[in-house]
């Protein structure tokens, strides 16, 4: 499995198709104790949860350095997503430079329904540069 | 049924939300998530970190923040919420983690909001700002 330290600016993360299951959200909504879902009708699941998924589809083919921080992120939500959906994911990483001895990685991040997006983000995301190197 | 909610004016305060941070709830969301990066999950790998022990997913507090704004603008926030925010300290097992957040402009059907994130010693830990469309 490649390691996020040895992709380059402009590479794109092979699209990644993920079902919102059922026990799949349950496990998430457990796991962040969400008790505002739970007031909205329709079935809908947490917009962090579907970040949280796309961002793991994602990581079945290239994994974090150890010791990845996150030092950013930003989220925009199109539309509400149900449980039982399935959504597609794709990045790139859209910048990466050094600073003191670190890698500052920006990888942005698009959610699709039916081909529509749903959620884009970009997350800021650091580790040592020796993480790279060894890469 | 949508529920309908009322649009918080400029300068009206977020419902707050309080989690206490533990290994086990780490362990949980690393499970969920798929990312098990030891710095949250390995003690060992973890204390010989910058850190010194293992610190919880920046994804798991910015769920607390998340939690804040659909309680604050129900399916809104989920129909068009943007955040945007800054890790700017680690939450530890054992922290109590409050996110707060203020309206700051309520224009042409946007509003906008500052939030954050701190634990019980008051150390911000997010910092950031999220817009709601109605």
């Amino acid at each position: 499995m490649t390691t996020l330290a040895a992709l380059e600016k402009g590479y794109e993360f092979p699209p990644a198709s993920f079902d919102l299951s059922e026990e799949w959200v349950d496990a998430y909504v457990a796991s962040v104790e969400d008790e505002a879902m739970a007031a909205l009708d329709g079935g809908f699941v947490p917009p962090m949860a579907v970040a949280a998924l796309a961002i793991r589809a994602l990581l079945e083919h290239s994994s974090l350095p150890p010791g990845t921080l996150h030092a950013g992120q930003e989220l925009a939500f199109a539309a509400p997503v149900r449980r039982g959906e399935s959504l597609t994911a794709a990045a790139r990483i859209a910048s990466r430079g050094e600073r003191a001895g670190w890698v500052l990685m920006a990888v942005e991040l698009r959610v699709k329904r039916d081909g529509v997006a749903v959620m884009t983000g970009r997350a800021t995301l650091s580790f040592p540069v020796a993480e790279g190197a060894a890469a | 049924m949508t529920q309908q909610r009322t649009s918080p004016a400029a300068g009206a305060a977020l419902p707050t939300v309080t989690k206490t941070i533990t290994q086990e709830k780490i362990n949980a969301y690393a499970r969920a998530g798929g990312d098990g990066n030891p710095l949250h999950t390995d003690p060992a790998f973890a204390a010989n970190t910058q850190f010194g022990g293992t610190i919880a997913h920046g994804m798991l507090v910015l769920a607390y923040v998340s939690e804040m704004l659909t309680a604050a603008f129900g399916e809104d926030w989920l129909a068009s919420g943007r955040l945007k925010v800054r890790f700017r300290a680690p939450a530890r097992p054992g922290d109590t983690l409050t996110s707060s957040g203020k309206v700051t402009s309520v224009d042409g059907g946007k509003t906008l909001c500052e939030v954050e994130c701190r634990n019980e010693s008051g150390e911000v830990l997010v910092s950031g700002e999220a817009e709601v469309s109605r």
